[in-house]
């Protein structure tokens, strides 16, 4: 038990608190716990991985699968790059962009964004189905 | 904070052949370095000419080519299997 939460159930057993109170409390400092673990998790994770698993253009069972491993060292460089590219080259990247309808400004990507993307990358699975009926999932994860 | 030094491929095929392959990059970055430190000034001054910041765009690609050691990609399917790394 964490020194925390026996100070709380202390404060509950002296009476100086009401059970609400302590039930508050302690969601407050899991919560609080909770975060601290992922940020320090999001600290350590080194690559992100990328893991694509499709059926194959014949069906059946054998499913075709992609691994792609990229050191997050590797993005980071690269949104720094990308704050140093020229005012114009940015606008003919956002326009090319919104053409192809991909609503992304790149002015807004910041390496503080990406730390808070990863912080809350934990594990995305998207499903995906096509309408010829294969499927295709697609994992996103950091480690 | 180093360059990437191997290129690692792998590649089966469901017939059990395999190729292995190791290809020493850091040759290439030894052939690659004189010319890299005579063209550098040039770039710079270029850069610096066109009104960027030359040593903040250099630290960036820098940046990015040490960044590269780590990345793999694997891929499987229809018979084949390959997986690519740099180290």
């Amino acid at each position: 038990m964490s020194e925390n939460r026996k100070r709380i159930l202390d404060l509950l057993a002296q009476g100086r608190v009401t059970a609400d109170e302590a039930e508050r409390l302690l969601a407050a400092l899991e919560s609080t716990d909770r975060q601290g673990s992922s940020a320090t998790a999001a600290a350590e994770a080194k690559y992100l991985r990328v893991q694509i698993e499709a059926d194959d253009k014949d069906g059946g069972e054998t499913r075709a699968k992609v691994n792609i491993r990229v050191p997050l060292r590797l993005l980071k460089a690269g949104v720094r790059l990308a704050s140093l590219l020229p005012p114009e080259a940015r606008d003919q990247m956002n326009a090319a962009l919104r053409e192809k309808g991909v609503g992304l400004d790149i002015d807004r990507i910041k390496p503080e964004n990406l730390d808070e993307l990863i912080r809350n990358l934990n594990d995305v699975s998207i499903d995906v189905a096509s309408r010829q009926g294969r499927r295709a999932t697609i994992r996103v994860f950091c480690e | 904070m180093m360059p990437p030094l191997v290129l690692r491929l792998n590649m089966e095929k469901a017939d059990g052949r395999r190729l292995r392959l190791w290809l020493p990059l850091f040759v290439l970055w030894l052939v690659a370095l004189p010319f890299v430190l005579v063209s550098l000034p040039v770039v710079l001054l270029i850069l610096a000419l066109l009104g960027r910041k030359p040593f903040a765009v250099a630290a960036a690609y820098w940046r990015l080519f040490t960044a590269l050691p780590g990345s793999s990609l694997a891929a499987r399917g229809r018979g084949v299997w390959f997986h690519l790394e740099l180290i």
